[in-house]
């Protein structure tokens, strides 16, 4: 059985993972879900508690609440995903170039990067939104290069320890160039532990997309994301509780799901020192 | 014994007055939150600023006062006197009057700051610009010679805009002044100023010069105010529902009810300043077809936003100007009214289909506009709604929110198509300062520039001889602008405040348009 199956196994993983295949699987099939649309407003349905009719009330302009969650994690999910695989591709050739190399180029990626891991995350995808502009796509973008740093230094540590094996000089001495070395030995090598440091960082990724939803700088009404929500919400925390209250579970849930079964995931692959090398 | 006995009865009695004197200190004190929109001010310098708060009219006064029912009262000119063609005004000054700095308030300061218009850089010249030069009569007297007839010199020259600075502090410091230092004769001193943050106000213990229209024309009886700046008006709320601040300078309709359920909070209300307005870039195609103006403006369901947003407090907005003043009253024609089967039909004519998706297509691109607003909650839903109401009638608009203090640097790169914003004035040359041809981008967010409004403006703005004219003028050009769809008007709210009733005890009567001077001479703190 494969490790991802296998992290089912663990009670705290397999819940975790149930949970994650619930909302990816609600966030694709969102239109067979609902009868609702989540841009059609009803203005005399304002601000109403749930009920048969909507399952977690409504919103400031009537909308079904159920809907505009299941939407909104269409959005969170996409975006911070998105933007993860990005960062992901991106740090790996980064690193992997760098420890290849080594030199100047190891330097100057070393460098830039150690900067840049000074910044807390936010700062650097918030200074990126203002530059770019808010809307999904500037998050996005904001969102992959905050966490670049984190896997050139992971695809790096690895590519160095993996640099020195024996099995890599004998590809060397039977004339293997450097892009078959490093495509074909040392990447799928390094994968395992680039991956399930990717997933956690999916977690991270999720609360700063709400973060930055929160501020309006993520999807523009009325596209829904669960920061968005969260934001429209706090103005009416007093009338409307559960205008805040559902899409904060939701985030919250979602994060904690995807730690604990990326926890589950680490003890299975049994990768835990390797990615503490890297970071 | 006795000794030690002395002793505890002595620091007994120290701490019980230090106990009092604390307290004393403490009840003198009261931090107000500035109104959401008055939020990011950048200067307290009345002469240059495009946007000035509450405190302002603390730190400057000015040479008349208007009384609620806006007609105008005594401040620092005891009396005045128009010449019968009105090309002359002489205005007999209050004695006694010293500026923060200990300058002294006369004739030659008077002429100086008048000065002060002409050779300052900035929007606000115009209020000063029919004053052709101001001369000194006597040590406290002195006469504007006027370059035309200004019925609307009263009115400006009881406007924050024409607080009277100290001239030579105002020379000496540069940009400085009204952010590092400022000095004016009004009843409180600037202590500090953060931009964006807090303002902290200390009573000018030599003031005695208060306006006619305030009870107490002495010191006032606070002795230090704090304005804080909190942009998001359900924070403001909480932070007066756990006593972190007395006074909510703005509070919104949906707030309302949340501060009535409370036993120690009030609301407060007046007459409202503002109008909510959609404003329409008249440049930027498909705005510049005048049909697609009206068609975005008439989309606009004035009754339902006042219901559903503002919670039925306030009033609809059918022009540019607040209902209070007689240059609203165009024909009815003129008036904007929520019509979408006149929206559909105008959209039908210029050639925008109904397409898929309930969005309008002409010649293969989608009827997709741009919608800005700001970031407090309550532009954030107005404008949602805004943009359902005009997906109603075909028009697909996106939204961009920009943070509240940056908005205006945004609008002046011209960029926008829509945008959802409110402005607060209660006289109508406010139809002037956002839709003259000469400020485009901001003030002029609608960037129009019309011939035919040019020279109404100039009319109404120059033309009038007295007041008559002036309203007759004002209304011709009000009018014509608004035929021309550079904007929706949406909502009129009441100006509503709200209070610790334990704390603040509100004057009986604030014979005022606005709560400013006078409402902060005659406030209490209680105990």
């Amino acid at each position: 059985m494969i490790a991802p199956l296998r992290a089912f196994r663990h009670p705290q993983g397999g819940l975790a993972g149930c949970w994650l295949i619930l909302v990816i699987a609600a966030a694709l099939a969102a239109p067979l879900l609902t009868p609702y649309a989540y841009d059609v407003q009803n203005l005399p349905q304002a601000y109403q508690p749930a009920s048969a009719q909507h399952w977690l009330g409504t919103d400031e302009f009537g909308r079904d609440l159920l809907t505009r969650l299941i939407y909104g994690a269409r959005t969170s999910l996409s975006v911070s995903a998105t933007a993860i695989s990005i960062s992901v591709l991106c740090g790996m050739v980064l690193g992997a170039a760098a420890a290849w190399f080594g030199g100047w180029l190891d330097r100057t990626v070393t460098m830039v990067v150690d900067l840049s891991w000074s910044f807390p995350e936010i700062l650097i995808a918030l200074i990126l939104v203002a530059i770019i502009g808010p809307g999904t796509t500037g998050v996005m973008i904001a969102i992959a290069v905050a966490y670049i740093a984190q896997f050139t230094r992971l695809t790096r540590a690895q590519i160095m320890t993996l640099k020195g094996e024996t099995f890599i000089e004998a590809a060397r001495s039977l004339g293997a160039g450097n892009a078959h070395i490093l495509f074909r030995h040392l990447l799928p090598n390094a994968l395992a532990p680039v991956l399930v440091s990717a997933m956690l960082a999916t977690g991270d990724a999720i609360i700063l997309e709400a973060t930055l939803g929160f501020f309006g700088l993520g999807a523009q009404p009325p596209v829904p994301s669960w920061g968005g929500m969260m934001s429209a919400g706090s103005a009416l925390v007093f009338k409307a509780p559960w205008v805040i209250i559902f899409p904060g579970l939701a985030v919250a849930v979602t994060v904690v799901a995807i730690n604990l079964y990326g926890d589950a995931l680490i003890t299975e692959l049994d990768i835990r020192s390797r990615l503490r090398s890297g970071a | 014994m006795t000794q030690l006995f002395r002793k505890t009865l002595l620091s007994a009695s120290v701490s019980l007055a230090a106990l009092i004197a604390a307290q004393a200190a403490t009840a003198q004190e009261a931090v107000f939150v500035m109104a959401t929109n008055e939020v990011g001010a950048p200067t307290y310098n009345p002469i240059k600023a495009t946007m000035l708060n509450t405190a302002t009219g603390l730190l400057f006064d000015r040479l008349v006062s208007q009384a609620a029912d806006l007609s105008y009262h005594p401040w620092l000119a005891e009396s005045w006197e128009e010449a019968p063609d009105g090309m002359a005004w002489t205005f007999k000054l209050k004695q006694g009057v010293t500026f923060h700095n200990g300058e002294p308030f006369n004739a030659e300061t008077v002429k100086a700051w008048i000065e002060l218009f002409k050779t300052t850089e900035g929007e606000n010249g115009y209020m000063a610009e029919a004053i052709a030069s101001a001369e000194v009569v006597d040590e406290y007297t002195v006469k504007f010679v006027m370059s035309r007839p200004e019925p609307n010199l009263l009115y400006n020259l009881s406007s924050t805009f024409m607080g009277v600075v100290e001239p030579k502090s105002f020379a000496a410091l540069g940009d400085n002044y009204g952010v590092t230092e400022v000095y004016g004769t009004g009843p409180f001193k600037l202590e500090s100023f953060a931009i964006g943050q807090e303002t902290v106000l200390v009573r000018n213990e030599g003031y005695t010069w208060g306006p006619e229209v305030a009870a107490n024309h002495g010191p006032a009886k606070v002795e230090r105010l704090t304005f804080r700046e909190i942009p998001e008006d359900s924070t403001a709320f909480l932070e007066l529902k756990t006593g972190g601040v007395d006074f909510l300078l703005s509070v919104p309709a949906d707030l309302m009810g949340e501060v009535q359920k409370e036993a120690n909070l009030a609301v407060l209300t007046m007459p409202g300043q503002d109008v909510w307005y959609m404003p329409i870039n008249v440049t930027k195609a498909p705005f510049d077809d005048i049909r697609v103006r009206e068609a975005a403006a008439k989309a606009i369901n004035q009754e339902e936003i006042l219901a559903s947003v503002f919670g039925g407090v306030g009033a609809v907005a059918d022009t540019f100007l607040i209902s209070a003043l007689p240059e609203s009253h165009v024909p009815d024609g003129a008036k904007i009214h929520y019509d979408p089967a006149r929206s559909n039909a105008l959209l039908d004519e210029a050639g925008w289909a109904m397409g898929e998706g309930g969005v309008r297509m002409k010649d293969g691109q989608p009827l997709k506009v741009t919608l800005w607003t700001q970031s407090d909650s309550i532009f954030r839903r107005l404008t949602e709604v805004v943009q359902a109401q005009l997906k109603a009638v075909g028009i697909e608009a996106e939204i961009t929110t920009f943070d509240s203090s940056t908005i205006r640097d945004q609008y002046k790169t011209g960029e926008q198509q829509l945008a959802v914003r409110s402005y607060n004035w209660d006289n109508a040359d406010i139809v002037d300062w956002f839709f003259g041809g000469d400020r485009l981008g901001y003030p002029n967010v609608s960037m129009f520039n019309d011939p035919k409004a040019e020279e109404l403006r100039a009319a109404a703005m120059t033309g009038a001889r007295n007041m008559d004219e002036r309203i007759a003028n004002f209304t011709a050009y009000h009018e014509y602008v608004l035929t021309q769809f550079p904007m929706a008007p949406i909502y009129q709210p009441v100006q509503a405040m709200a209070y610790n009733t334990d704390r603040i005890a509100l004057p009986e009567k604030i014979d005022a348009p606005a709560f400013g001077a006078a409402a902060f001479l005659d406030l209490q703190v209680k105990e």
